[in-house]
Formats: structure tokens, C-alpha cells, sequence
């Protein structure tokens, strides 16, 4: 299967090849080769995919591909190797299928941008570092693919610099992962001093061996482990820098901060599941800080006025909802979950960018309204789209997210009080989604001067297709559950029926949708007038508005100390401190040199005297003495 | 006529010309007053050469010669250009390379 290592080339060679020569070859050129290499990767991700369902079940796991063995250092040994079984091809299905989707509609959102050469290097360095993330045998390739999609992601929410506030959310974003990084790293050292190596075969062979459930470096090992899944999947508390990663041009907000960077979290669980099944208190750390942030970030979903911020924060919430899903055992349910929502959420933001780009980039939904008629595909589709976020019946959301719902019923590691929180994030999620949708598409249009038009093929095609998978995807759960059985040990999640749990969650969710009709059905209201909600949550709408002053605690709390720490640092230890001995130093010397250049009076004849009486005093010494 | 007389001329023009040097402020003046240094030098040279029966040192003075008129010609030209840019020849004023 030498193949699969094209499908890490490919993006890699588009990468340097944009980067070294995208300035010198023709602007309508540089899209279609940054799509062909991801395209290309999705054609051997299709083959691998058709090669493992060749194979026998039992077969499809543990297929390490090794190139050649890159360090042998004492009894550590570094593989370049690749893993290919149903997770990696699953996770990779996603990565370039929607990302090839969303390659195609940037060549017409980014059309006019000075700098597209660049962009599109940068979206295939993206596909390669998540391409590495996922296809890594052993935890030294996950980190590399880890720290890469994370420089990705920073290169690309800073990709128009010159806007201040983009600058500093790609900083945020970075800074925010950085630190799931180092937990990531500690992790990995420790899993290498417990098992003497670090590939994932010997790891996961040895673990259920050499430790009990619950056993204390198990709990460390997973803990840390999860600070980066957290860092990278915007979890509480690590979750600020996703709402202002929307910085970024929005296909970057499709592709990484909705489809697949941010669930490489989910993917870090689901992978190192032989772990967490021995650490029971991380997975119901995991399925409670899930469920949380699920109900968390819809509150704050359901006030804000920037219509990719709103979408933000239904990612994250659609993100809780995996974790609880992987947190409760129920691995495939979640990656199931991640693939629909990878369809739903990309489409969700592709409509966004399109309804961003017809409104001259204007991002809030105070100043759009009445869209329906101008632009009818983007309508229909975020339409599709919306019903699937918010798991209308026969969505592909709907099969999804029930099932993570029925799930936090019935499984084992759940208790009623996630499913209590999961229904009501439902119910959230029904409002928010459909306020944005009023806002932007019903009632007469907000702002006098913009003339909105439907967007070129080129990036309403994108959106038709994930609009299909949006819909039909659904019914894929059955296959993609016994695709995915081998590697959660042959487990395939049961299907829970209970007619009267389903009317619950369908009916929270509904009425999520109603009560967001009755608020603004006529289309929501321009700025500074006040809509419905906002009075009738008038106690917390601030609160919620300003993200539970969560940015503000972490400036209070980390963010001022440190630069005070900083600044005393600079003013007294550099500047009073090393500033003050270099001076003086310096001064001293200069002093010295000021006594000495006396001498060098600059005038002729007073050096022909000193001359003269040298050779005179020579002269007296040499004769006389 | 003996070798003193040709030291003692040959050393009072040295420090006529040396003395010349350190009193007068314009270069060319100045000047002059190398030249009678040098040729204080090469009639001591020209003397001693006739009475050791040697021409080394008529050789010598020779050499002085050429090399006071390559000298001359370089201290002309930068005396020339100061003038150019400054309107003056007072040594005194010219002290740009002062410490």
C-alpha cells in the first residue's frame, strides 16, 4: 500500500510548490493546483478506504506502514511510519473530502485577494499537517501533526494582516494550543518512561497488562493527554480563542475551526480509547466537561450578533456533545457525530462566507435580513444546514445527535444528568441556529447601500454538495459504526429505540426552533433597537453577551500578572540592572578615551613640535647618556 | 674647507627650515620650509659623499629629491582643495581631525 504516503506528499508538494513558485505562475492557476493536490489526496484516501474494506475485519487494524527507521537511540526506536486502519481513513474521509470541497469554493471567495498564492499554501500545509495528525503510528507523529495543524491554523487566522484584531486572535489561538501542547508532550513522556516506547501498537498492547483501571499514572497520562484535546477542540476552559479565530477568512473558519482541526480532540480520545477505558474518572471528566461546554457555549451562542461567531459557538457546543459521546464509551457515536457535523458545519459556514461575501463583508446579522429572495441557493442550503445543526427528523444531524443523546441515557459510564444538559443544549441549539437564520435571510434587508447578489458556481456547487451530505448522510450510521467496530474493539454501539425519549429530545429541540420564530420570524431588528430576547433575558443578556467575562477573568488572572511580571522584568532588571552596568561600562571607557584624545589637538604644527622635541630628547639620550 | 663646515651649514639650515616650519601658519610657507630641511639633508649627503669617495650618497640625495617632488606635488594638491572648500590657509583653523 505504498499509495498512502501520496496522500501526505501530495498536500506537502503543493505546499512548497505554491510557496516557491505560487508568485510567478498565473493568479487563476493558483486555486485549481492547490485543489488538485488535495483532490489527489482525497483519491487515495477513497483507495485506502476500498483497499481496507477489501480485507477481513479482524485484518483492517494495526496496518503500520513503515519507510524506513529514522532514530535508534538505546532502547528508543522512531519509526517514519503511518497508521492505516478504519479511524485514520475515516478521520482522513473527512479531512480531504471536505477539505476539498472547501479548496474549491476559496478559489471563488478568495478570487480577489492579492495574496491567494499564499492562502492556498497554507490551506494545503493545513491538510498535510492534519494528514500527519491523523495518520501517525506512534505519539511523536501525533504531536508533529498536533503542533503543525496549530501553526496552520495561527498562519491562516492571521492570514490578513493587516487587521489588527486578527493579529491577536491568531496569537490567542496560538498561544491557547500551545498549552495543550505541552500537556501533550508531558504525556508522551510519560507513556514512554511506563512502556519504554511510544508507538501506539506497543502502548495500547501493554496498557490493559500492566495497569489497573484507575491507576494513578493511567489518570495522569490521560489527564494530560486531555489538556491538549481541550486546547485544540476549544473545551472549557481552554475555549476562548475559537469564538475570535473567526478572524480568519471564512472557508479557514470551514476547515479548521469547524470540520476538522478542532475535532482532532475527539480523534485523540477515540484513538488512545484502550487508555481511557482504564481511566474511568477522566472519561467521566471528559463526558462532564463535554456536556458543559455544550450548554455553555449555546448560551453564549444565543445573544451574540456576528453571524460566524454564532456558528463558532454551536461548534464548540456540537464539539461538547462528541466529548460526551467518547466520554460515555460510545467511541463510534462520536466520530460519527464528528463526521456529520464536519458536513452540517461546513456548510453552514461556507453559507455564512457566501452571505458575507454578497454583504461586502459585513459579518453582523443586525445589518443583513431579507436574503431569501436574493440569493436562493445559499438560502436553501443554510437552510438544510441549520435543520441538521439543530437534528431536525431525517437530518444527517438528527441521526447523529440522537443518537449521543439516547446514548448518555442508556450507556453505562452516563447518568440522567447528562442526558438532562444534553437535551436542553439541544433545545439551545435549535433557537440560536434559527435566530441566525431569521436574522439574515427573513424580513426586508437592514443595511440601505448593499445590494446582495447570489454567489458564483463555483462556491454555490461546494454548498449543494455538502447540503447533500447534510441530508443523507445519516443513514450511513450503520455502516460507518461496523466500519469503525474493529477499532473500539469490535464493540458496535447499540441502537436504542424509546419512542418516548426521542419525543423529548425532537420536542426540545423544536421548540428551540418555534420560540426562535415567535421572537423573529419578521426578520430580527437592526442595531440598537432591542429584540424580544434581549428584555426577556434582560438579568443575564450582558452576561452572556460578554461571554460570562470569561476573557476578563484570564486578563485578570493570567494575562496582567504576567505582563506586570514583564514590565518589572524590563524596567528593573533590564533597565536598572543590565542597561545600568553596559552604560557605565561604556561611559567609563569613553571618559578614559576623552582624557587620552586630549593630545590629539588636530593642529599641525603642535605634532611637528612634539616631533621635533621627540627626536630632540632621542637625539640627547642616545649622545649624552 | 672641512667636514665641520659642511655639518654646521647643513644643520643651520635643518633648523632654519625646522624653525620655519613651527612658526609660520600658511602651508605653503610651510612647505618651503620642508624643502630647506630636505635640502639641508641632501647637502650633508652631497658633502659627505665627496669627502668618503663614496656615491652612495649622491645616490641618496637623489632619491630624497624625487621623492620631496612627488611629496610636494600631494601636499599642493590637498593644500589646493582645502583652500577650494574652506577660503583659508591658516593651520591653525584646519583641526577637523581633533580628538
Amino acid at each position: 500500500m505504498f499509495y498512502t504516503w501520496l496522500i501526505l506528499i501530495l498536500p506537502l508538494l503543493g505546499f512548497a510548490g505554491l510557496s516557491w513558485f505560487g508568485d510567478r505562475i498565473p493568479k487563476k492557476l493558483v486555486g485549481p493546483v492547490g485543489c488538485a493536490t488535495v483532490g489527489g489526496s482525497f483519491f487515495f484516501t477513497l483507495i485506502a478506504l476500498i483497499h481496507l474494506l477489501s480485507m477481513e475485519p479482524g485484518e483492517r487494524v494495526g496496518n503500520v506502514q513503515t519507510l524506513y527507521h529514522w532514530i535508534q537511540s538505546g532502547n528508543f526506536t522512531l519509526d517514519l511510519a503511518i497508521l492505516i486502519d478504519p479511524l485514520s481513513v475515516f478521520m482522513l474521509l473527512v479531512i480531504t473530502g471536505v477539505g476539498f470541497l472547501i479548496h474549491v469554493y476559496s478559489i471563488g471567495y478568495m478570487e480577489k485577494d492579492p495574496n491567494i498564492d499564499t492562502f492556498f499554501a497554507y490551506l494545503n500545509l493545513f491538510i498535510f499537517s492534519m494528514s500527519v495528525l491523523v495518520l501517525a503510528a506512534d505519539f511523536f507523529f501525533l504531536i508533529v501533526g498536533w503542533a503543525f495543524v496549530g501553526l496552520a491554523s495561527y498562519l491562516l487566522i492571521g492570514f490578513w494582516t493587516e487587521k489588527t484584531s486578527a493579529v491577536f486572535a491568531a496569537r490567542k489561538a496560538f498561544v491557547m494550543n500551545v498549552i495543550g501542547d505541552v500537556g501533550m508532550v508531558i504525556a508522551a513522556f510519560m507513556i514512554f518512561e511506563n512502556f519504554g516506547s511510544i508507538t501506539y501498537m506497543d502502548v495500547f498492547a501493554q496498557a490493559p497488562e500492566k495497569f489497573l483501571a484507575n491507576d494513578d499514572t493511567m489518570l495522569l497520562i490521560t489527564l494530560f493527554l486531555l489538556v491538549g484535546a481541550f486546547a485544540k477542540s476549544a473545551q472549557i476552559p481552554l475555549h476562548t480563542w475559537l469564538p475570535d479565530a473567526m478572524e480568519g477568512p471564512t472557508p479557514v473558519s470551514a476547515l479548521i475551526h469547524a470540520a476538522t482541526m478542532v475535532t482532532a480532540g475527539v480523534y485523540l480520545v477515540a484513538r488512545c480509547h484502550v487508555l481511557y477505558d482504564l481511566a474511568p474518572y477522566t472519561m467521566m471528566l471528559v463526558a462532564a466537561v463535554g456536556v458543559i461546554t455544550a450548554l455553555f457555549a449555546g448560551s453564549m451562542g444565543m445573544v451574540q450578533y456576528d453571524i460566524k461567531r454564532v456558528i463558532a459557538y454551536s461548534t464548540m457546543s456540537q464539539l461538547g456533545y462528541m466529548f460526551l459521546a467518547v466520554g460515555i464509551g460510545v467511541y463510534s457515536v462520536g466520530m460519527f457525530h464528528l463526521m456529520t457535523h464536519a458536513f452540517f458545519k461546513a456548510l453552514l459556514f461556507l453559507g455564512a462566507g457566501s452571505v458575507i461575501h454578497s454583504m461586502n463583508d459585513e459579518q453582523d446579522i443586525r445589518k443583513m435580513g431579507g436574503l431569501k429572495e436574493s440569493m436562493p441557493i445559499t438560502y436553501y442550503t443554510f437552510l438544510i444546514g441549520t435543520l441538521a445543526l439543530c437534528g431536525f427528523p431525517l437530518t444527517a444531524g438528527y441521526f447523529s445527535k440522537e443518537a449521543i443523546i439516547m446514548s448518555s441515557w442508556y450507556a453505562e459510564g452516563s447518568n440522567p444528568v447528562f442526558w438532562a444538559l444534553a437535551i436542553a443544549g439541544a433545545g439551545m441549539t435549535g433557537f440560536y441556529a434559527f435566530r441566525v437564520f431569521f436574522y439574515s435571510f427573513f424580513g426586508t434587508c437592514r443595511t440601505a447601500e448593499a445590494h446582495p447578489h447570489e454567489s458564483p458556481t463555483i462556491m454555490t456547487y461546494p454548498l449543494l454538495i455538502l447540503a447533500f451530505f447534510a441530508i443523507f448522510a445519516g443513514f450511513g450510521a450503520p455502516l460507518a459504526h461496523s466500519f469503525l467496530a474493529p477499532v473500539f474493539g469490535g464493540v458496535v454501539p447499540e441502537h436504542h429505540t424509546n419512542g418516548f425519549l426521542e419525543i423529548i429530545a425532537v420536542g426540545v429541540a423544536l421548540s428551540g426552533i418555534i420560540v426562535a420564530a415567535i421572537f423573529y420570524a419578521e426578520g430580527g431588528e437592526a442595531e440598537g433597537k432591542s429584540d424580544g430576547l434581549k428584555e426577556l433575558l434582560a438579568p443575564i443578556h450582558d452576561v452572556l453577551f460578554r461571554k460570562y467575562y470569561i476573557d476578563e477573568l484570564y486578563d485578570v488572572l493570567i494575562v496582567q500578572p504576567v505582563k506586570k511580571t514583564g514590565e518589572f522584568i524590563w524596567k528593573t532588571g533590564e533597565q536598572k540592572g543590565i542597561d545600568f552596568v553596559v552604560d557605565e561600562v561604556g561611559a567609563q571607557v569613553k571618559e578614559m578615551s576623552r582624557l587620552l584624545s586630549i593630545w590629539q589637538s588636530g593642529k599641525v604644527r603642535i605634532y611637528a613640535l612634539n616631533m621635533i622635541a621627540g627626536t630632540v630628547f632621542v637625539l640627547i639620550f642616545v649622545v649624552f647618556l | 674647507m672641512g667636514s665641520q663646515f659642511v655639518l654646521i651649514v647643513s644643520a643651520s639650515i635643518f633648523c632654519i627650515g625646522a624653525t620655519g616650519f613651527l612658526i609660520r601658519k600658511n602651508p605653503l610657507v610651510m612647505f618651503m620650509s620642508l624643502e630647506l630641511m630636505l635640502n639641508a639633508v641632501n647637502f650633508l649627503l652631497i658633502g659627505y659623499s665627496h669627502f668618503l669617495k663614496s656615491l652612495d650618497g649622491q645616490i641618496f640625495a637623489l632619491v630624497v629629491m624625487t621623492v620631496a617632488a612627488a611629496e610636494v606635488v600631494v601636499g599642493l594638491g590637498i593644500i589646493l582643495t582645502i583652500f577650494r572648500t574652506r577660503h583659508e590657509l591658516n593651520v591653525d583653523e584646519i583641526d577637523a581631525l581633533k580628538g
